[in-house]
C-alpha cells in the first residue's frame, strides 16, 4: 500500500527561548516489508540538520536553533510503499527460547528497562496467560496480546510517560505506549525477546471499508510491539487495537523501549512555557511501479542543509 | 575570558562594594539618630530604604521602619537580597566560581569575611554593638579590597573586578548624598558642623574633606567634595574616572562602545556640573540622573561583554 | 640512631617492597634506606612540617566544602617514596602500552568498526549488550586516530610472589594525576639528596604530553586546534584537578554552560565574542554530557554536543562509551582481546577473576565467598565490594542474595596479597598494602608516564587503598636505568 505521511510538530512559546537543540526519530525505516519512497523533513526557524542512523538503525536528524525564537515547527514528509507480513509457518517450542545462540543475539531485549521493569505482578499474569495455551511460543505471545487487548481501556490522559510498568498494569488503562510496554514487560518476564516499535498508522474508517485514494485522514503517531520467534524472526502485534501488524502499519523504528525511539526529543534554555501542538496526516496514495529499493542512509554521519 | 567568569568578577566586586557602603549608611544613620524624635526617625529610616531602593522590600514584610526592624532587615535578613548577608553570601559565591581567575589570597579573604560574618549572633551584635559590627564589615571590605590590589595580576579578570567595584561605589556615593542632603539640607537648613561631619563620615571621609578644606564646613564644599574630589577615592568622579579607565582597557581600539560612551557621558555631566547651582536647584535630580545612568553603564557593560553567558535553565521537549 | 625508625619492622609473610624475605634492603632502596638511617625522631618530624609547608605554600589544600564550610586539609602524602627499578619499569610500561592499544582497538571495532570481535566469538555478544557501559548513543560517533582511552588509569598490584597483575582497567574519568604531580613537586623539597643521586625520572611533563595528546586527536579540518577541559564545576570532588590540568596545560576550564553548539559547532562564551572550541577534554560522565541524548534532567552538560561529535565538528576525550571496556566482567577477558587484536601474549596478567553468570563458576565461588572479593561490575572506587576473609556472615549472606538475584554484574576475585611498604605510622614504620595507579595516554603514540599514583592503605591490614575510603598516597619513583637518559628525547627536545 502507498502511503503519504506529513509529520508536524510545532512549539509556541509565551516568552522567547534560544539555544533548542534537539533529535527527531520521524523517517519510516526501510526493512522487508515497507520501502521509502522519499523523505523530507524541514524546520522553522530554518536549522541545519545533520542525519544520521543510530544503533538501531533508525534514521536521526538532529538539528539546533541558537539564536532567540518563539517558536519551532517540524515537518516531515514521507512516502513509504508498504506490504502485508508473512504468514507464519512455525511456531516453535518455548524451550528454544534458551538457546544460547538465540539468548546471545536478543538479550537486550530480555532485560528490565525504564517503561518496562516488571514485577511480581505482571510476571504472574504472563504465567498464568501462558499457562492457559500451548507451550510454544507464537501461542504464548499470541496469549500475552489478546490479554493486553482484551482487558485494557484505551483512555489518554489516564497515564503518564514514566509511570511504572505495574502500575500501568493494575490501572488496566492508558495509550497505545502503555498497551506496548505492558506487553512487552510481559514478554520478557517470560523470555520472550520482545521490543518497542515506534511508528504511523493509517486508520482507515474500517466499517465503510476503504478510503478514496488522496484524501487526507488525521492520525496520531502509534506504537506497537514485536516479539522474537526462534527459527522465525519478529512479529508484530498492534495490542492497542488488537490486530496483526499489517499493510497500514507504518514503522519507524525499534527498541528496548519509547526511550529508545522517542520521536523529537530535544532542550531549549529559557523560563517560558510552552504550547504543543503535534499531528500527524495520512493519505493513501496511487499505486505506482514496483519502487527502486531504497538505499539505506549512509552508516557515517553526512551533513545536507535542509531549507523550509 | 569567559564571559562567566568576567560576569562573577564584576559582581564579587560589586557585591563586595553594596556590603561595606550598607554598613557604612546604616552606621551613620544609625549612630544620627539616637537622640531624634521619632518622627524625625522614621523619617530618616524611610529615606535610608529609599535610597537602598529596598523601601518597597520592607514594606512587604514589615511595618512602620524603626532602627531595629529596618538594621535587621538589611543586615541580616536573608530574604532581603541587598542585605549585608545576602550581599556578602554572593560575594563569596561569585569569587568561589571563578576560583581560579583570583588569587588564593583574594579568596581566602573574602571567605574569610564570610566565614567571619556568619559565625557571629548577628542580631545580638545589633542590639548590644551595633557600632563594632559596622565596623568590622567596613574593615573586612577595606581589607578584602586591598588584597586584591596586592595579590591580583593586572589582568583582564582584575579589570571587570574594579570596573564593578568603581561603578557600585560611584553609585553608592550619589545614593549616600542623596540620602544625607535630604536628611540636612530639606529637613533643616540650619543644619551644623556635626551633621556635616556626620555625613562625610558615612563615605569615610572626613578626615580626607579637612585635609583639603581645613576648618570650612559649608554644605556645598561638602558636597562638591564627595562628588567632584579628585584625591578622596570614594567621589564619584574619582570612582567613574577610574572605571573609564578600566573600561578603555577592557574595549577593543578604535571606535567606543556604548557602555564606553554612555560612561564618559555620566562622567562629564559630574565633572563639569556647577555644585552652587545644583545646590540651589536640583541636587536631587541630579544624582537621581547619575544613579540611573551609572546602572545603564552596567547594563551595557553586561551587554557588550556577558551577553554570551546565560545562566541556562534547561527544559526538556515534551515527550510526544 | 635512626635505625630504630624500624625497630620492630616486620614483613610478615607478606612481598615487601623495600626489604626481601631474608630481611636484606633491596638495591633500589639502599640510598633512600641509609639515608633514613640517620634520621633522628625529630628530623622526621622536621621533613614531615617541611611537606606540609610545601603542600600549604603551592595551595595544594583541599578545600572541604559543603556542611564544614572551609576547612582545609593537606594532602596524606607518606614521606617515603615507592621506588621502582629502570627493569621492572619497563616490564609495567611495556604491558600498559600493550594492554592500552588492545583496549583502543576494541572499542574502536565495538563503536566504528565490524565488530569482528563478536562474528569472531571472542567476547560474547550477551556480555557487551548487557553492560551499564555499552553505549548505543556512541555507535558512528567519530573517534579521531581511534584514541578512545587518551587517558587511562591501569591499577596495578603485586601478589606475593612480586608479580605484577591488572586489578583493574579505568578509561573513563581516571582522576589521580594532579597527585602525582604535586606529591613529585613536595618531594623534591623534602628528600632533595635521595631525590637527587637517584635518577629519577620525571612526571611534570604530563601537562604538555595530554595537550599534544588531545591536539593531536582535534579533528582533521581543525588547524591550531582550541582544547578546553570541561568540569562539572567546583562542587566537584575532583574540581581541584580539573583546574589543575587546566593550568598544566594553559586552556581554559570551562563549565557546560560556557558552551553554546550553533549549526554542530561548539563555542564558547568569552567576553570577546563566541570562540570555537575543537577538543574538549570532558570530566563529566557520559550521563551528563548531553541532555539530549543522555540524561535529560542534565544541567551540567552541553546540549547538541554528541551531534556536533557526531559530524565531526569536535573532539571529546575520553571517548563516550569506555565503560564497557572497564566492565569488570568484560576485564575478564582483556588477555583474550590482546590476543585477538595484537597476537601477542599478554605482558601483564589479570587477577584470578570468576563470572558468576556462568553456573559452574558461580557454584564454586557461592561456596567460598568467605575467601574472595565481590565486586559489581560497573562500580569504580572500592564502592559496593565485598572483602570475604573481613566480612560478616550478614554481608557474605547479603552478597550471595544479590549474586543470585543478578549474577551479570558481579564478578568474584581471588584475594590478592597485596605487596606492603614501610610508611609512617606516628613515629615509626610500618608495613602498609599498597597498589599502583599509572597513567596511560594515547595521542601519536601510547605513552606511559614514569610511575603513577602509588595508594596505600592507611588502617593496619586493609587491603582498601582507593583515597575515597581513607586510602593516602606516596610519591613513586621510576629510576632510570644505566646510559638511559632521564626524560625522552622528545620530551627533552621541546
Amino acid at each position: 500500500m502507498r502511503l503519504d505521511i506529513r509529520y508536524r510538530c510545532r512549539f509556541d512559546y509565551d516568552q522567547p527561548v534560544r539555544e533548542s537543540q534537539n533529535e527527531l526519530r520521524a523517517a519510516p525505516a526501510p526493512h522487508d516489508r515497507q520501502s521509502l519512497i522519499s523523505y523530507r523533513v524541514a524546520t522553522s526557524p530554518p536549522a541545519r540538520v545533520l542525519t544520521f542512523e543510530d544503533y538501531w538503525g533508525t534514521r536521526v536528524d538532529a538539528f539546533g536553533v541558537r539564536d532567540s525564537h518563539t517558536h519551532l515547527e517540524v515537518v516531515a514528509e514521507s512516502s513509504v510503499e508498504t506490504r502485508p507480513q508473512p504468514l507464519l509457518t512455525a511456531s516453535p517450542r518455548v524451550e528454544r527460547l534458551a538457546d544460547p545462540a538465540f539468548l546471545d543475539e536478543h538479550v537486550e531485549y530480555l532485560q528490565r528497562t525504564a517503561h518496562t521493569a516488571w514485577g511480581p505482578t505482571i510476571e504472574a499474569e504472563a504465567r498464568q496467560q501462558a499457562g492457559l495455551v500451548g507451550p510454544d511460543v507464537v501461542s504464548v505471545v499470541l496469549a500475552l496480546h489478546r490479554r493486553v487487548a482484551t482487558t485494557f481501556t484505551y483512555r489518554p490522559g489516564a497515564t503518564y510517560v514514566g509511570m511504572d510498568v505495574e502500575e500501568l498494569c493494575t490501572r488496566r488503562e492508558g495509550v497505545c505506549q502503555d498497551y506496548a510496554h505492558v506487553m512487552i514487560a510481559m514478554c520478557r518476564s517470560l523470555g520472550i525477546p520482545a521490543r518497542y516499535v515506534s511508528g504511523y498508522l493509517f486508520t482507515a474508517d474500517d466499517s465503510t471499508g476503504d478510503i478514496p485514494e488522496g484524501e487526507m485522514v488525521e492520525v496520531q503517531t502509534h506504537a506497537w510491539v514485536e516479539a522474537a520467534v526462534p527459527g522465525h524472526g519478529w512479529i508484530a502485534l498492534d495490542p492497542t487495537n488488537q490486530q496483526e501488524v499489517g499493510e497500514r502499519h507504518v514503522k519507524i523504528g525499534h527498541g528496548r523501549d519509547y526511550d529508545d525511539v522517542q520521536p523529537l526529543r530535544g532542550v531549549f534554555a529559557g523560563s517560558a512555557t510552552c504550547e504543543l501542538d503535534v499531528s500527524v496526516e495520512i493519505r493513501k496514495g496511487t499505486v505506482t511501479a514496483a519502487p527502486a529499493p531504497t538505499p539505506r542512509p549512509h552508516r557515517q554521519a553526512q551533513q545536507a542543509q535542509q531549507q523550509q | 575570558m569567559l564571559a562567566r567568569h568576567a560576569e562573577s568578577l564584576f559582581w564579587t566586586g560589586r557585591y563586595l562594594e553594596r556590603a561595606g557602603d550598607t554598613a557604612r549608611m546604616l552606621d551613620v544613620t544609625y549612630h544620627g539618630l539616637l537622640e531624634s524624635p521619632p518622627d524625625e526617625a522614621r523619617r530618616a529610616w524611610y529615606d535610608l530604604l529609599e535610597v537602598l531602593d529596598a523601601r518597597a522590600a520592607f514594606e512587604a514584610t514589615h511595618g512602620e521602619p524603626d532602627a531595629a526592624s529596618v538594621s535587621r532587615f538589611l543586615v541580616l535578613d536573608p530574604g532581603n537580597d541587598g542585605s549585608i548577608v545576602s550581599t556578602v553570601g554572593r560575594a563569596r559565591e561569585s569569587a568561589r566560581s571563578v576560583r581560579e581567575m583570583i588569587s588564593t589570597e583574594l579568596w581566602e579573604a573574602v571567605n574569610t569575611f564570610y566565614l567571619e560574618l556568619f559565625a557571629r549572633n548577628l542580631r545580638h551584635d545589633l542590639e548590644q554593638q551595633p557600632y563594632e559590627l559596622y565596623g568590622m564589615v567596613k574593615r573586612r571590605c577595606q581589607g578584602v579590597a586591598g588584597t586584591a590590589v596586592e595579590t591580583m595580576p593586572r589582568d583582564d579578570g582584575w579589570r571587570f573586578l574594579m570596573l564593578g567595584w568603581m561603578l557600585e561605589r560611584a553609585e553608592m556615593t550619589c545614593r549616600l548624598l542623596n540620602v544625607r542632603f535630604a536628611q540636612l539640607v530639606e529637613a533643616d537648613p540650619t543644619s551644623g558642623f556635626h551633621d556635616w561631619i556626620g555625613a562625610l563620615k558615612s563615605a569615610s571621609a572626613s578626615e580626607a574633606y579637612r585635609k583639603a578644606y581645613r576648618a570650612s564646613m559649608d554644605r556645598s564644599d561638602v558636597v562638591e567634595f564627595l562628588l567632584l574630589s579628585r584625591t578622596f577615592p570614594r567621589s564619584v568622579l574619582y570612582c567613574l574616572e577610574e572605571a573609564e579607565r578600566f573600561l578603555g582597557e577592557l574595549c577593543p581600539p578604535g571606535e567606543l562602545t556604548h557602555a564606553q560612551r554612555l560612561l564618559g557621558r555620566v562622567r562629564a555631566d559630574v565633572q563639569f556640573v556647577d555644585v552652587h547651582e545644583l545646590i540651589d536647584r536640583d541636587l536631587h535630580d541630579f544624582l537621581d540622573g547619575a544613579q540611573f545612568y551609572i546602572r545603564g553603564v552596567a547594563e551595557l557593560v553586561a551587554t557588550q561583554f556577558f551577553r554570551h553567558h546565560v545562566d541556562l535553565e534547561l527544559h526538556a521537549l515534551g515527550r510526544l | 640512631m635512626g635505625q630504630d625508625l624500624f625497630d620492630g619492622y616486620a614483613t610478615d609473610g607478606f612481598y615487601d617492597e623495600l626489604l626481601t624475605a631474608d630481611g636484606e634492603v633491596r638495591p633500589h632502596y639502599r640510598a633512600l634506606y641509609d639515608k633514613l638511617a640517620t634520621f633522628s625522631h625529630e628530623e622526621l618530624a622536621r621533613r614531615e612540617r617541611l611537606r606540609d609547608a610545601a603542600f600549604r605554600s603551592a595551595g595544594i589544600t583541599f578545600t572541604v566544602y559543603g556542611e564544614e564550610e572551609g576547612v582545609e586539609r593537606t594532602f596524606p602524602m607518606d614521606l617515603l617514596p615507592r621506588i621502582i627499578p629502570a627493569d621492572e619499569w619497563a616490564h609495567i610500561e611495556a604491558g600498559l602500552v600493550q594492554r592500552v592499544t588492545a583496549l583502543n582497538r576494541f572499542l574502536d571495532d565495538l563503536y566504528l568498526g565490524e565488530r569482528a570481535v563478536l562474528h569472531d566469538n571472542v567476547v560474547p555478544r550477551w556480555l557487551l549488550t548487557s553492560s551499564a557501559g555499552f553505549c548505543r548513543q556512541a555507535f558512528g560517533v567519530p573517534v579521531p586516530h581511534g584514541a578512545h582511552c587518551l587517558v587511562a588509569g591501569i591499577d596495578l598490584v603485586r601478589d606475593a610472589d612480586g608479580t605484577y597483575r591488572v586489578l583493574e582497567d579505568n578509561l573513563r574519568n581516571p582522576s589521580g594525576i594532579s597527585y602525582v604531580l604535586e606529591n613529585r613537586a613536595a618531594m623534591t623539597r623534602v628528600l632533595p639528596v635521595v631525590f637527587g643521586q637517584s635518577r629519577v625520572r620525571p612526571v611534570d611533563h604530563y601537562g604538555a604530553s595530554l595537550l599534544r595528546a588531545l591536539r593531536h586527536v582535534a579533528p582533521p579540518a581543525a588547524g591550531d586546534p582550541t582544547v578546553v577541559v570541561l568540569t562539572p564545576g567546583v562542587y566537584n570532588s575532583a574540581y581541584f584537578e580539573h583546574a589543575f590540568l587546566a593550568r598544566q596545560m594553559g586552556v581554559e576550564l570551562v563549565e557546560g554552560r560556557d558552551l553554546v553548539i550553533d549549526e554542530h559547532v561548539v563555542y564558547m562564551r568569552t567576553t570577546r565574542g563566541l570562540q570555537r572550541v575543537d577538543v574538549i577534554y570532558r570530566r563529566i560522565d557520559d550521563d551528563f554530557l548531553d541532555p539530549v541524548v543522555f540524561r535529560q534532567d542534565s544541567m551540567l552538560g552541553v546540549p547538541g554536543l554528541m551531534a556536533a561529535a557526531r559530524a565531526g565538528n569536535v573532539t571529546v576525550a575520553n571517548a563516550v562509551g569506555n565503560g564497557v571496556a572497564d566492565d569488570k566482567a568484560v576485564y575478564a577477558f582483556v588477555p583474550e582481546l590482546i590476543r585477538y587484536y595484537l597476537g601477542e601474549e599478554p605482558i601483564l596478567p589479570n587477577v584470578e577473576t570468576y563470572l558468576l553468570w556462568d553456573a559452574d563458576q558461580r557454584a564454586g565461588v557461592l561456596d567460598r565467598l568467605g575467601e574472595l572479593v565481590v565486586k559489581p561490575v560497573a562500580e569504580s572506587g572500592g564502592y559496593g565490594m565485598l572483602i570475604g576473609p573481613a566480612a560478616t556472615d550478614a554481608e557474605i549472606a547479603e552478597f550471595r542474595a544479590r549474586i543470585e538475584a543478578d549474577p551479570r554484574n558481579y564478578i568474584a576475585q581471588e584475594v590478592v596479597s597485596l605487596s606492603r611498604h614501610p610508611t609512617l605510622i606516628d613515629d615509626h614504620l610500618e608495613g602498609r598494602h599498597i597498589d599502583l595507579r599509572p597513567f596511560v595516554l594515547t595521542g601519536e603514540r601510547v605513552e606511559v608516564i614514569p610511575g603513577g599514583l602509588t595508594r596505600v592503605a592507611l588502617r593496619r591490614g586493609s587491603l582498601v587503598v582507593n583515597s575515597s575510603q581513607g586510602g593516602g598516597s606516596k610519591d613513586t619513583w621510576v629510576l632510570a636505568g644505566e646510559g638511559q637518559p632521564l626524560e625522552p628525547a622528545e620530551e627533552a627536545a621541546s
